[in-house]
């Protein structure tokens, strides 16, 4: 039987609009399937993990104030952390997540946080805390060579720039920066995204990627995954996509 | 230049009137714009004004402050139907004002948004503010948490008068160090009840000490982040209650406060705490102890809180879950009781509700017990089926129906227990749907 190993860092501080609900949904995924999930967490008091024993790394999205509490605390994982992408395990990444793996992130208050540093992007966030990018936004991306309009819930100050291989093509909403042509930021093991609501609510595409991208990343014997009843999830979709654009 | 405003202003509601139209905010959202956002500085009041504020519970806590007042023989004033932005206290203090902008009463009790507090109140005087509790709720409109409650510490750094604090919820007692001059800080408590647990049962925030940036420590949580918690660092959390809630049995439902028993109507945990707000109050005001006990003993609540409906012979409760927590504690008192039972959950998107909804992730369906059949509706009908979805229930017992008046048929087709639980701006056409039923069917609104 396949198994997955998941590592959530900082369950208890970075899980802003149902972030948390991503790992519920992978576990779902996983066992109506058979797969074995396990799901371990991370946080400020834990034990030095080995990052590369995981299959998977997955951090939310927090208010400013929790990712300074945890940006002391991320540094100390960097190698490991760094080492793990390297090796080829996968890297999804929500909002904070995903500017702390960047050179930095520049709060509303102008203090600097250092990032990992794994990318070349970085984050300023926009001074005026009124300006936020906020709303439902819709991106155009692909996956395994299929087309597929993604739908999740925005909103952050944060303006990310110098992001060369972005994760889609914004269809409706913000992404990146204020009104921006893409949002996230992608690569074969890694996805980094605003994208809350949770991202993987109404998005089974993307929880199937990082699924097979997990099983198949030691293996010869390439694994197809089972196909599940969606239609929930894409109805949920539709609705949102046929409010947004079509009508 | 007062006078001409005040006079636009009552000439609007005259014309809205008469055209049959609610003038409980559009005569304050046009005061707003001629004044350049300072619609509330144009009245004259020399009477006390008491403010609630807080995520939950405002509506309940100010009506019953109203009433002690009221009880007492004394005139007051009241923002009852909820319109408590500026806009809205403006639009009721036009219709309770003369000419010349003067507002007549004994006291201003006035329930008043979070993000408002600091708008309202740096335009008239504040006798006394009391800040209930933070959740995260229409966290889109507001930003993020954090910046709420910056915005009322800031504006609680200049104010004297009294602020009466949830002393158990770490979100808002940090409020009470906000102006160390400040004499008039008291917090209210209460001690703990039988379902309160020594480790977090719901998602919250509020885990670190916002001075020093250490975990907290908690003797108990009763819900969410509320309860007994101290920073070991810097001792943020020591206070000498103003008000302690003890003796709290939920089954009765009775509790203590300050030495006198009171036996409130709503059985829940966050209606006791509401209600040691309002004992606070009373004692604050030196209110006879036999008209606190008859306002909280009489309180209760019919508008979509834990209110009781029978479609045809099926025994429904209905309550309003705007966020979270709200939601667990209904799924709480669902699980509480025996047999079998089917839920409706309608879930909005409009612009009061935020708009965004992936608080429903936050929401512990795991705990279901006998539920057998779950109908959703709403504008985001499938958002919540989704939810329900992948926390493990089997997809094919849940119907999505997002026509209100079709999701109300789909749930009354089969017998036994009914529960619904609906969001902010649902819970309203959600009580009008299952009246439609009623009327059709037959039942009662009790």
């Amino acid at each position: 039987m396949s198994k997955l190993k998941v590592l959530h860092m900082y369950a208890d501080m970075l899980d802003l609009y149902g972030d948390s609900g991503n790992m519920e949904i992978l576990e779902y995924r996983c066992k109506m399937r058979g797969i074995e999930c396990d799901v371990e967490k991370y946080s400020i008091d834990s034990k030095m993990p080995d990052f590369s024993s995981y299959d998977l790394i997955y951090i939310g999205g927090g208010a400013d104030l929790e990712q300074q509490h945890i940006s002391t605390d991320l540094q100390k994982c960097r190698k490991g952390i760094e080492s793990a992408y390297k090796k080829g395990v996968f890297l999804f990444l929500i909002c904070g997540g995903y500017q702390l793996m960047g050179k930095y992130y520049k709060d509303a208050d102008g203090n600097k946080i250092k990032g990992l540093g794994l990318f070349d992007y970085y984050t300023v966030a926009e001074p005026d805390r009124r300006k936020r990018c906020i709303g439902n936004i819709i991106i155009r991306t692909d996956f395994m060579g299929k087309s597929v309009d993604i739908v999740g819930f925005e909103n952050h100050g944060g303006q990310t720039k110098g992001v060369k291989t972005p994760l889609g093509d914004v269809l409706c909403g913000h992404g990146n920066c204020t009104k921006s042509q893409h949002e996230g930021y992608f690569e074969k093991n890694v996805i980094a995204t605003y994208m809350h609501g949770p991202c993987l609510a109404k998005n089974p595409e993307i929880s199937d990627y990082i699924i097979e991208y997990c099983i198949n990343r030691n293996t010869e014997n390439k694994v197809k995954l089972l196909k599940l009843d969606d239609t929930l999830e894409k109805q949920c979709r539709q609705v949102m996509i046929d409010r947004l654009i079509k009508k | 230049m007062n006078k001409l405003l005040v006079i636009i202003g009552k000439i609007i509601i005259k014309i809205l009137h008469l055209f049959k139209r609610n003038a409980g905010n559009l005569p304050g959202i046009i005061l707003w714009h001629l004044t350049g956002g300072k619609c509330c500085r144009m009245f004259k009041i020399d009477c006390p004004i008491i403010a609630v504020t807080g995520t939950n519970g405002k509506t309940s806590v100010t009506n019953c402050i109203a009433q002690l007042f009221e009880q007492n023989g004394k005139k007051i004033i009241i923002n009852k139907e909820g319109n408590n932005l500026d806009t809205g206290i403006c639009s009721l203090l036009l219709r309770h004002c003369s000419i010349s902008g003067k507002v007549d009463a004994d006291y201003l009790i006035l329930e008043t948004d979070e993000s408002h507090v600091p708008v309202v109140y740096s335009q008239q005087k504040l006798e006394t503010l009391v800040v209930l509790n933070f959740f995260r709720d229409q966290l889109d409109r507001n930003g993020e948490m954090e910046t709420l409650i910056q915005k009322i510490n800031h504006f609680c750094k200049t104010f004297e008068g009294n602020l009466v604090l949830n002393g158990d919820d770490p979100n808002t007692a940090r409020l009470g160090r906000a102006n160390p001059d400040n004499k008039n800080v008291r917090y209210f408590h209460a001690e703990p009840y039988k379902f309160a647990t020594e480790k977090i049962f719901e998602a919250s925030e509020g885990r670190f000490c916002p001075f020093c940036g250490q975990p907290l420590e908690y003797d108990y949580y009763q819900y969410s982040h509320i309860g007994k918690f101290i920073c070991r660092n810097c001792g943020f959390g020591d206070f000498i209650p103003f008000i302690t809630a003890s003796n709290i049995d939920l089954e009765k439902p009775v509790f203590t406060a300050d030495g006198n028993k009171y036996s409130p109507k709503l059985n829940s945990i966050y209606n006791v705490y509401n209600m040691t707000a309002v004992a606070g109050i009373g004692k604050l005001y030196n209110i006879d102890r036999n008209i606190i006990n008859k306002v909280i003993s009489r309180y209760t609540v019919k508008n979509g809180r834990m209110e009781n409906f029978m479609l045809g012979d099926r025994k429904t409760t209905l309550n309003l879950a705007k966020n979270p927590v709200g939601a667990n504690m209904t799924l709480r008192v669902m699980n509480e009781m025996q047999g079998e039972k089917e839920l409706l959950f309608v879930l909005n998107d409009n612009v009061a509700d935020g708009l965004d909804v992936s608080w429903i992730w936050d929401i512990n369906f795991s705990i279901f017990r006998n539920v057998t059949r779950v109908v959703t509706s709403g504008t985001r009908a499938y958002d919540i089926a989704v939810r329900i979805k992948c926390s493990g229930y089997d997809a094919s017992d849940i119907v999505v129906k997002p026509d209100l008046d079709e999701a109300v048929e789909e749930l009354a087709r089969t017998d036994g227990r009914k529960f619904v639980i609906a969001n902010y701006t649902a819970v309203q056409s959600t009580r009008n749907a299952l009246k439609r039923y009623i009327s059709k069917h037959g039942g009662k609104n009790e």
